[in-house]
């Protein structure tokens, strides 16, 4: 346990904001990844003031401080692996104006995903990243990771909506950043900088976000395949024709099976269901659109296609995607769902091969994978099912999350599509950003000279996932056989 | 302390994979928006209980027992783990281990209770019963689910539950006036 004024935190904060029982700490030490470290101190600024304050007294005794929205990411952007302090901003959570004639809006860091779609819906617009986990996933953590999700493909990442930030520094200092205009060309980007930095050049107090139109039309279509390589091959082909498309998603047979246990969706039992969406305006341009899918899944093989554009059947159908990643620790007694090796993102000519080898190495290596995810952003999702409670397990994973992004790599992918690197994949992130990594440091130096802010995270992180914190699984002295 | 019942969840605990997706609609979370209080949070501190990494205190054990028993978590988790199902079990060992707890349960105010037994016969839980060798109504902390039937039902106003659903009017206030045009 560090050295950590609690009382001084208090007067900054108020009593009520400031939490350093145990188990408070020992919660706010996790996240949705494998890692958990404690932190020494919990706090939950209200105001920017208050955040720069905290940072006034951090920075100069050293302290570390990691920033946290809803503690859903999967790579353990939010553990804080030199303890310090985790600053809550769940509570800096007001939408504090909408504004229609110059389409935006500026919330605070703790504002939930859904929740802002909520306020915008009656103005008929959207703020279009949504990531699986909107229902709790905050804008700030969205931001720090560069969150995305089905619509990307037509919509664009995070960085994509994002028009300006104010973000408070390292020393306490606050910063304005972007302008509330689309276009910008003053300078560096230091907003684009912001986003996926992963808490580690500043504390984001507040985002200026574009909005767009929802769109008055939008069709779903289901294609089932017998062959995972025939849905890729597919995937490659819709991509590459000129369709707009507002969503294309695959899922494996794993991940059919978990959903159809979970949910009881009755999704039908085959090797792959790929999910295409397009949207519109004019119901004549979404059904050119989505018929132009459908005639492309029919030629790879598709069968059983089906086209909705009915909002509650397309909802009920796609609650299965969107709790897959819970449902996968469906999939079999004893096993459990790690995110591991979870959101490469590959060439469109590479997706049925990288699916295939995804598979392939999980054989090899005694563990279970799926894939899945937005293809038509290039994201494939995976998941390594195994039992925790093993610690051959553990190795077996190791070696598999090795292979697969040594595979990753050599096709052109990247380590991380939407996810993030946190600690998990680290080791990855620096194999494939080696020639740019003195330059990141350099960068992080610059913002933050005393590295309190996440350190340990990015191009300082561990290389063994396994060895970097405690595990949040705890195993067996003897293997279970 | 032994959490024999805790321990017949081992298996259910590694399951949950700690996506946060049961906390979305949380009363209790609502309220204190503190991570520790939501259902995650509590499977977290489990798992540490179970492990013997931390210690078990009162102020875990209250945290335990507050919960409105409102079954969302369990609804919520696609994972399938009985969220509601072990606190409720942990509660037993909590009360077995001898800890005095608070938490959402339902109390009485013995000065105002006139032990009619009004609360004893609406609890669907029964969970109160009345002790006509002690003339006072007994409240099992185990089966006690927070729904504040007998707080509705109670005459003379002596069954209250201390945590309520509310937000702070400020609060409601302020996210109003964002929704309104910002300030």
């Amino acid at each position: 346990m560090g050295l950590v004024g609690i009382e001084r935190l208090k007067g900054i904060l108020g009593e009520e904001n400031v939490k350093d029982d145990k188990a408070d700490l020992y919660v706010y030490g996790s996240d949705s990844s494998v890692h958990e470290a404690m932190p020494w101190v919990v706090v939950r600024p209200h105001t920017i003031e208050e955040v720069q304050n905290v940072m006034r007294y951090a920075n100069p005794r050293m302290i570390p401080v990691v920033a946290r929205g809803a503690g859903s990411g999967m790579s353990g952007q939010a553990v804080p692996i030199k303890g310090g302090i985790v600053m809550d901003l769940k509570r800096m959570n007001k939408i504090l104006e909408i504004n229609l004639e110059d389409t935006y809006v500026r919330v605070e860091p703790g504002v939930v995903d859904d929740d802002l779609n909520r306020a915008l819906k009656p103005h008929n617009v959207f703020y279009p990243p949504t990531p699986a986990s909107s229902r709790i996933a905050t804008i700030g953590g969205e931001i720090a990771n560069n969150a995305s999700g089905v619509r990307s493909v037509k919509y664009g990442a995070v960085r994509d909506s994002i028009l300006g930030m104010k973000v408070v520094m390292a020393n306490g200092d606050l910063i304005n950043l972007g302008a509330k205009t689309r276009v910008e060309a003053t300078g560096y980007q230091l907003d684009r900088l912001m986003v996926g930095s992963e808490g580690t050049l500043g504390i984001i107090v507040e985002a200026t976000l574009k909005f767009v139109p929802i769109p008055k039309y939008r069709c779903l279509g289901i294609a089932k395949f017998n062959e995972l390589e025939d849905a890729g091959n597919a995937i490659s082909e819709i991509m590459s024709s000129g369709i707009i498309l507002s969503m294309l998603e695959l899922m494996d047979n794993v991940a059919i099976k978990a959903v159809n246990q979970a949910l009881d969706l009755g999704l039908p039992d085959v090797e792959a269901i790929l999910m295409f969406e397009a949207d519109g305006m004019a119901k004549e341009g979404v059904d050119i659109e989505v018929k132009r899918m459908m005639e492309i899944c029919k030629k790879h093989n598709g069968f059983g296609i089906e086209l909705s554009y009915d909002a509650k059947e397309r909802t009920r159908i796609f609650s299965g995607r969107k709790k897959l990643f819970p449902a996968l620790s469906q999939f079999k007694e004893f096993y459990s769902c790690t995110s591991l090796a979870d959101d490469m993102a590959v060439p469109y000519s590479k997706m049925a091969e990288t699916a295939k080898k995804i598979h392939e190495i999980a054989k090899r290596n005694n563990v279970i994978m799926t894939a899945y995810g937005h293809c038509g952003s290039g994201c494939m999702h995976t998941k390594i099912l195994m039992d925790p409670r093993k610690k051959s397990q553990w190795e077996d994973a190791k070696r598999a999350v090795f292979e697969i992004y040594n595979y990753v790599r050599s096709v052109g992918g990247t380590t991380s599509a939407e996810h993030g690197i946190g600690i998990s994949k680290a080791a990855a992130f620096k194999r494939e950003k080696s020639d740019s990594l003195n330059l990141m440091r350099a960068i992080k130096k610059a913002f933050d000279p005393n590295n309190i802010l996440n350190p340990g995270k990015l191009m300082d992180a561990p290389d063994d996932w396994v060895t970097a914190t405690s595990l949040r699984y705890r195993t067996d002295p003897v293997d279970i056989q | 302390m032994e959490f024999k019942r805790l321990k017949e969840w081992k298996d259910k605990l590694h399951v949950c994979i700690r996506c946060g997706y049961c906390y979305e609609h949380c009363h209790i979370f609502k309220i204190t928006n503190w991570e520790s209080d939501t259902p995650r949070g509590k499977l977290i501190l489990l798992y540490a209980l179970l492990h013997e990494e931390i210690e078990p205190t009162d102020y875990m054990a209250n945290k335990i027992f507050e919960c409105f028993n409102c079954g969302r978590c369990d609804a919520s988790c696609s994972a399938k783990v009985p969220v509601t199902d072990i606190f409720t079990d942990v509660r037993a060992d909590f009360i077995d281990g001898g800890f005095d707890v608070k938490g959402t349960l339902s109390h009485i105010n013995e000065d105002l209770c006139s032990k009619c037994g009004i609360c004893v016969s609406i609890c669907k839980y029964e969970a109160r019963t009345l002790d006509k060798e002690q003339n006072k109504i007994i409240i099992d902390k185990v089966k006690c689910k927070s729904c504040g039937g007998c707080e509705a039902a109670c005459p003379s106003g002596a069954a209250y539950i201390e945590e309520g659903y509310m937000v702070s009017e400020k609060e409601l206030l302020e996210q109003v006036q964002c929704y309104l045009g910002g300030k």
